[in-house]
């Protein structure tokens, strides 16, 4: 008996992985269809449209916003440029903060500078990018090179402007951010570490006597995890992968932090960002209340 | 309605049990329980039935981690930002839980015999004081159980919890108790409410929200691995070691041999302190609720 539900489980799961490769596939097949059609096929798949996300939307550009150089180009490029504001005025709730989490094990990085640049084309203040084994944060320069790269091709803009400050651990000593966008590299050193840190630190002030232990408060540990930092909570990540679990990000910053999944980073498009942000547009917070 | 729902599955419900624990399981899971408002104006009904049904389902859900082997669940019943509510609103709530806590006292052996230990997690002098008392009184008569454990979080949010550990870590700091050097991962995860329970696998929010609002964030992160985790920890013994020798050598640099001896020597000293340290705070949380406890008897 045991035999034939240990064969049966295997069966689900097999049904499991079929099921995600034919939602992955759909994604691609229909980027053109309309949303009512892609709502029913997954929820003929049985899979919750929150997590399969929106190939396709009404409202926004139908055009690849991949550039090529011509002349003209930047006319285009400038076109391009106020679309993508547009598009991102025309949402109520824009977040100030996003997070862009990959749980693949080989990122693209070109894929990635494309996520961030239309993140900041759209108006998004602060992007963070992670992934689970600090290869950002090891390939901080290789990263950066292809944002400014994607910069120029995506959107046309020109070296002289700041238009991105790249942040990176302190321990890097890496500029101070004075203007926005702004773009921070993380890895699990910056999550349960650093508030393994702000613990010592405040026992070693209650060891010197500056302070007593009832002093301690919420308000001051979040006033320590945010010193070297200085920028508000993310109030969206996009996790691209299969795996579901926040890997270590920044946990102290994503109490109210809603959570999005996109099957994948590689190709992604930035139809499906805006999808993202459109559903993230959609979310009510009630905090407690 | 009783918090263990008796009964067996229905075939259906029997075979899929079935074939699920073919797998892998969780050996715990956490529910953050969502939308017993709106489910309650879906179905014309009033607030306060909405969060009964609620509990209702949750008592079902319990029976089906038993039967599942799933032996340990925690739940995220009340939130310290729900405070926020109407006056109305969280009185219903607060005078739902004292029958529910009472309701648990009447069934204690019922508890008794499928072993069931509650935990409540939270900063439980936030709540009324006759409800902190019935609480008390629920953890104690069940703390000796140990086939399935049911963490409620009551009055709780993750960062409230976090700082309350750091607070209580500094508490040992200032007993002269453990050095503020002494302060690692571990330490923390084991001044937490949880620290009796192991991280929880699978994370289930009902409704459809995809937020995890303040719950168990520490818990649900990943953690160094423990050999990185041992690595850091002999890196800050070495040094602290080495700072040792320094102060209390005469000037001359010291030999190999005496520089391992002296780390051996720190280490065995730390993990005393903290073991030490450990106990006190247990010592102190299980006063805690004895003192309610008595306190409650004497009234």
């Amino acid at each position: 008996m045991a035999l034939l539900y240990g064969l049966l489980w295997r069966l689900l799961l097999l049904l499991v992985h079929i099921n995600r490769a034919l939602v992955v596939w759909l994604r691609v097949r229909l980027r053109g269809w309309k949303r009512r059609v892609w709502e029913r096929a997954m929820a003929g798949l049985l899979l919750p449209v929150a997590l399969a996300g929106f190939p396709d939307h009404q409202k926004t550009t139908n055009q690849n916003p991949d550039a090529n150089t011509s002349p003209g180009t930047v006319k285009r490029l400038a076109c391009r440029r106020s679309r993508l504001l547009s598009d991102g005025r025309s949402l109520e709730k824009l977040p100030v903060h996003i997070g862009l989490l990959v749980t693949e094990e080989e990122p693209s990085y070109t894929d990635i500078a494309n996520l961030v640049v239309w993140c900041m084309a759209v108006g998004i203040s602060y992007v963070s990018v992670y992934d689970n084994h600090g290869m950002f944060r090891k390939n901080n320069s290789r990263l950066l090179e292809e944002i400014v790269r994607q910069q120029q091709d995506l959107l046309g803009g020109d070296g002289s402007k700041c238009n991105v400050e790249f942040l990176s651990n302190g321990a890097d000593k890496h500029h101070v951010i004075s203007c926005r966008p702004t773009v921070k590299v993380l890895s699990p050193e910056d999550g349960k570490q650093s508030i393994v840190q702000a613990a010592r630190q405040l026992c070693r002030s209650v060891e010197n006597k500056e302070k007593g232990s009832k002093d301690i408060s919420v308000s001051m540990l979040d006033v320590l995890l945010r010193e070297s930092r200085n920028v508000p909570d993310p109030e969206l990540v996009v996790k691209f992968g299969p795996v579901d679990s926040t890997l270590g990000f920044l946990p102290w910053h994503i109490r109210l932090t809603e959570f999005m999944s996109l099957p994948s980073h590689r190709n992604v498009s930035y139809e499906d960002l805006l999808g993202v942000l459109q559903q993230f547009d959609s979310c009510q917070q009630r905090l407690g209340q | 309605m009783s918090w263990i729902r008796e009964g067996e599955l229905n075939l259906l419900e029997r075979i899929s049990a079935n074939i699920l624990k073919a797998g892998p399981m969780p050996k715990h899971v956490a529910f953050i329980m969502d939308g017993n408002r709106r489910f309650a104006q879906k179905k014309n009904m009033e607030r306060q039935e909405g969060h009964m049904q609620g509990f209702n389902k949750l008592a079902e859900t319990l029976r089906w981690c038993k039967h599942l082997n799933i032996r340990e669940v925690t739940v995220y019943a009340f939130s310290i930002e729900n405070f926020k509510r109407s006056k109305d609103e969280v009185d219903g709530l607060m005078e739902l839980a004292r029958q529910k806590f009472e309701k648990l006292l009447e069934e204690r052996e019922n508890l008794e015999k499928h072993g069931v230990c509650i935990r409540v997690l939270g900063d439980l002098n936030m709540l009324p004081l006759d409800l902190q008392q019935l609480i008390a009184k629920a953890v104690l008569g069940t703390k000796a159980h140990n086939k399935c454990f049911l963490n409620v979080c009551f009055a709780y949010t993750s960062r409230y919890e976090i700082t309350n550990a750091v607070r209580e870590m500094a508490w040992g700091v200032e007993q002269g108790l453990i050095k503020a050097s002494d302060v690692s991962e571990p330490l923390l995860s084991a001044c937490l409410y949880s620290n009796k329970s192991p991280n929880p696998d699978l994370l289930i929010r009902t409704s459809g929200e995809v937020r995890l609002s303040d719950f168990l964030l520490w818990q649900k992160a990943r953690e160094l691995h423990r050999e990185h985790q041992a690595l850091q920890q002999l890196e800050a013994d070495r040094a602290c070691a080495a700072e040792h020798l320094q102060s209390h050598g005469n000037g001359k640099p010291a030999s190999g041999q005496r520089r391992r001896e002296a780390l051996l020597q720190y280490t065995a000293c730390r993990e005393e302190r903290i073991q030490d340290f450990l106990e006190a705070l247990k010592r102190k949380r299980d006063s805690f609720f004895n003192d309610l406890w008595s306190a409650g008897v004497s009234a």
